[in-house]
């Protein structure tokens, strides 16, 4: 392996692989920064025409052929150019297998060898680069040009895409097969290559492109369509800005009604229930345990604003109408009248009073409580009972006696 | 269980509007032609035809022949359009401005609410242009969260058929083919007021570009 160029070629991959940081800079933001690397490796770089200074002042940039490595490589959607110069790589073609027939012809069968390996790869090469850049076609036309943002950048990038097609087709003319074969002759070898294998591509780049090209027309409609009702509703919208007073004329009053606006009015309301339908009993036992949640919960909130309406309506009720209130207010004049103490069921029994004895206590009591503090200090009340038998700190009331103090 | 043409005609009948996104089933079943001609006969027992978009993408029920009582039917729902063309309107360029993708929402298209969401969130040109479209009498948001706004907006749209949620646990909702109806609402009153719209537009945005 003393083969220069085998010693070149490692070399210059070598120096792709160790300054990978340095190309994938450049590849991302075009540039590179030459304050963040080592002189001596970017000098190295250029050396190698890897980097390029296009512009004294200018930055250094990636050399578009190792750019455009990357980009096929990676399949990175910025790579929108496409390589249609068949012209000239068939003619390079035809030369090289001039020099074959040539060489076959002075019967020098190793130089032929040699030739024919170039040929092969010049076709297959080509074959290559067409089935490439349809490929990047497809990729622009799957994402639907999502590498741009406005529709209107869409509907450019799709007219280049069409241009490119177009350009493309007019290349792909160029293959005259019967010309090939002519070249071709009679050898085998020849034969296989320039018209089987090229035929086969050619018929298959042609289709592949024409389904690209209807398939970029419809884009392209779909893309107008957007953009036409995007204006649409902007321009709605600045039309009522512009004249609110704006009113839409009541078309179905028109004499010909538009087929837009007639439109049915709903008629099928929900169905009534069966209750007579066995089967499906047990489904309404599932509703109705559902209604019944739903009556609970609106009565609920019945309920609150009812009860709302009688805290302020309660304000106004008369207190003096209440029996046990009246008593109670008679309890006490009696004492103060008499100056005696008299126990709450002693009036009672006098008075003769329909009340529970119970219910009467406590409306002592509370008639008590409710004094004022300075009234309060007038009377004395004190609870006649006995406390609990069995649990200790309660005390049960029997009776009051109410006296002066 | 009843048959898919007696599924088409209670959704025909209740007044929903069959796509491919809101009902698949009904919509493929319309597609073909004899089945087509069978439900067509049904409604047109009950003076109903079918009736569809320019494109055939949407299909719903109209009236055969015309009447008063018809004509006052369809009245009704024209206010009902014409009142609400302008919240609708708005929300569409809300949404499509806050997508960015520059496309008009269209039958099929998701909107994903949490996404919607954060754009919004961040982009106080369009907190307030949400703000305003949930005041509308369609919407009639009193809240000021803008959660609760575009929840709400969101739920009254796909009561209102122009929004479908595929499924109930994700906030992702699809827009139905009566979006596209809208549209043509839309266009229709565009072409025969000739109001020019779209003139007006890329006049406006010639006059943005010379600012």
């Amino acid at each position: 392996m003393s083969n220069p160029l085998n010693i070149a070629g490692v070399k210059f991959l070598k120096a792709l692989a160790k300054h990978s940081d340095v190309i994938m800079q450049a590849y991302l933001s075009g540039r590179v920064n030459e304050l963040d690397y080592d002189s001596v490796v970017l000098e190295k770089l250029i050396g190698l025409g890897i980097l390029w200074r296009p512009e004294p002042s200018e930055d250094l940039r990636l050399r578009s052929s190792i750019r455009g490595l990357l980009e096929t490589n990676l399949r990175d959607e910025r790579n929108r150019q496409l390589d249609a110069n068949i012209g000239s790589k068939l003619a390079a073609i035809k030369t090289i297998t001039s020099h074959y027939k040539e060489a076959l012809h002075n019967q020098s069968y190793s130089e032929s060898e040699v030739y024919m390996e170039d040929l092969t790869e010049q076709v297959y090469g080509l074959v290559d680069n067409l089935k490439s850049n349809v490929r990047n076609l497809w990729r622009r036309i799957h994402n639907e040009f999502g590498y741009v943002g406005s529709i209107n950048a869409k509907i450019r990038e799709n007219e280049l895409a069409q241009s490119q097609l177009t350009e493309m087709r007019q290349q792909l003319e160029m293959f005259q097969f019967d010309d090939l074969a002519t070249i071709a002759g009679n050898s085998r070898e020849l034969r296989r290559l320039l018209v089987v294998h090229l035929q086969r591509c050619y018929s298959e780049i042609s289709q592949e492109l024409s389904i690209a090209q209807s398939k970029l027309i419809d884009l392209l409609g779909k893309f107008r369509e957007y953009l036409h009702r995007s204006q649409l509703l902007k321009g709605f919208v600045l039309h009522s800005q512009q004249k609110p007073d704006f009113k839409i004329k009541n078309y179905p009053e028109l004499g010909k009604v538009p087929a837009l606006f007639n439109q049915a009015e709903a008629i099928l309301k929900p169905a009534n229930i069966d209750v007579n339908n066995v089967e499906h009993e047990q489904l309404f036992g599932e509703l109705v345990s559902h209604l019944k949640q739903v009556r609970h919960s609106t009565g609920n909130t019945e309920q609150r604003r009812t009860q709302n309406f009688n805290v302020s309506d309660i304000e106004h009720i008369d207190i003096e109408n209440d029996a046990i209130k009246q008593a109670v207010e008679l309890y006490f004049c009696q004492v103060i009248d008499s100056g005696e103490q008299l126990s709450a069921l002693e009036f009672h029994q006098q008075q003769q009073l329909e009340l529970d004895q119970e219910v009467w206590i406590y409306g002592v009591i509370n008639g008590f409580q409710g004094l004022t503090l300075d009234e309060q200090d007038f009377f004395e009340i004190d609870n006649l009972g006995h406390p609990h038998p069995l649990f200790s700190g309660n005390y049960i009331i029997e009776d009051v006696a109410l006296g002066l103090r | 269980m009843i048959s898919t043409k007696g599924q088409v005609l209670e959704a025909l009948l209740s007044g929903r509007f069959i796509c491919q996104t809101s009902d698949e089933m009904a919509f493929v079943f319309l597609q073909n032609s004899t089945n087509f001609a069978e439900v067509e006969q049904h409604l047109n027992l009950m003076n109903r035809t079918i009736a569809a978009t320019a494109d055939n993408q949407v299909y719903y029920c109209a009236y055969q022949v015309i009447g008063d009582n018809e004509r006052k039917a369809m009245g009704q729902q024209f206010r009902e359009v014409s009142t609400s063309l302008l919240p609708l309107v708005e929300w569409l360029v809300l949404v499509q401005e806050a997508k960015g993708d520059n496309s008009p929402l269209s039958q099929g298209k998701v909107i994903r609410l949490n996404e919607l969401q954060s754009v919004i969130e961040d982009t106080p040109a369009f907190t307030e242009q949400l703000a305003k479209i949930a005041r509308y009498h369609l919407f009639n948001s009193s809240s000021t969260a803008i959660d609760a706004q575009l929840k709400l907006i969101f739920k009254r749209l796909t009561d209102l058929g122009y929004l479908q949620k595929p499924n109930p646990d994700n906030q992702i909702y699809l827009a139905t083919g009566k979006v596209d109806y809208l549209f043509e609402v839309i266009r229709f009153i565009d072409d025969s007021e000739n109001l020019q719209l779209v003139e007006h537009t890329e006049e406006a945005i010639k006059q943005g570009d010379l600012l």
